[in-house]
């Protein structure tokens, strides 16, 4: 198992997967800003005056954190941030599904997850996402590491 | 400099860069956002349309991605359009619908009207033309769908949409028309 993990054909695959689809989600979000506003306003999950920042700034954090996974510079910095992004979606839509059991009202409205099935899948994904950014990010700061000693060595 | 500040430092460099490109493509973008989200007249009641269904006089305000502003209209306004057999859409799911509705009300689920395109959003409204006036309502007060059903309708080109704000709580608590 040990050998999977850190075979580098193997993490160059997962660092493509999750620069990829980080790519490829922000793409929408880029397009239309104010949508995106308007689903994370949704989850009620952000506190209101950073909603808009938010949804200026996570899809830049996206695509350039995609293009660094993928290209492996800042590798350890970029796989933080993705860890860390795809734990706040788990949190945020954890928290969109729970409640979303106990509608009654019809008062809740999801724009882009639009129902329970489509939100567990989206949790899902994001669980295998977050499995791959971990060890993208625990394999990079172990081969900085061996890489340090290495050059202390010479 | 030792691993975890090094990590630390690419995590700001970043988010930094993000942070930056971000505002700046925003405030050049026309399409830009502004930077705190505004929602506080959201769910506030339109002055102009307090005088009833004669506001049709009302200047129609557009919104910049071109379409007729839907307007929040208090229980009177809606009383009134309601006496005047004016079309009235609930915008909550369908079992929620059947437990109760504003009589005569027509069941649009927001849900299932959102994903569609415009062809088969007008399609779910059926024969009701656009330059009719279509009242939008849902749960009641802290209930989002009533605005969110009545923009996507003023998308698609109607140009007469209300919204009631106080939506079927209210209305039933009033003791007006209702089908059970």
């Amino acid at each position: 198992m040990n050998k999977i993990l850190t075979n580098k054909y193997f993490l160059f695959l997962l660092r493509l997967i999750l620069g990829v689809v980080f790519i490829y989600a922000s793409l929408d979000k880029l397009y239309n800003q104010e949508e995106f506003s308007r689903a994370i306003y949704n989850y009620k999950f952000f506190p209101e005056i950073f909603i808009n920042i938010f949804a200026i700034v996570v899809p830049y954090l996206e695509i350039i954190c995609g293009i660094l996974i993928i290209t492996g510079i800042y590798l350890r910095g970029s796989s933080l941030i993705i860890t860390l992004m795809l734990f706040f979606f788990i949190i945020a839509l954890t928290q969109a599904y729970i409640r979303g059991l106990d509608i009654s009202c019809g008062c809740f409205s999801l724009e882009t997850v639009s129902n329970k099935s489509d939100i567990l899948q989206r949790i899902i994904e994001d669980i295998l996402l977050i499995i791959a950014s971990i060890i993208v990010f625990i394999q990079s700061i172990k081969s900085k590491t061996i890489n340090n000693k290495e050059k202390v060595n010479e | 400099m030792n691993q975890r500040n090094k990590i630390l430092k690419e995590v700001l460099i970043i988010t930094l860069v993000s942070l930056i490109i971000g505002l700046i493509v925003n405030s050049v973008n026309p399409k830009g956002i502004p930077l705190v989200r505004d929602d506080s007249d959201r769910f506030k009641i339109d002055s102009a349309s307090v005088q009833g269904s004669e506001n049709k006089q009302v200047e129609k305000v557009k919104t910049k991605e071109g379409f007729v502003k839907p307007q929040n209209i208090p229980v009177e306004t809606a009383k009134k359009l309601f006496d005047e057999n004016v079309i009235f859409i609930d915008g909550r799911e369908d079992f929620e619908f059947k437990e109760g509705h504003i009589k005569g009300a027509i069941n649009i689920p927001y849900k299932e009207f959102y994903p569609k395109s415009p062809e088969e959003k007008q399609k779910m409204l059926g024969d009701i033309g656009k330059e009719k006036t279509i009242v939008s309502y849902c749960g009641g007060d802290d209930c989002e769908i009533s605005i969110d059903n009545a923009y996507e309708m003023a998308k698609i080109g109607y140009d007469d949409v209300k919204i009631y704000i106080g939506g079927y709580r209210e209305w039933n608590e009033l003791g007006y028309p209702v089908n059970k």
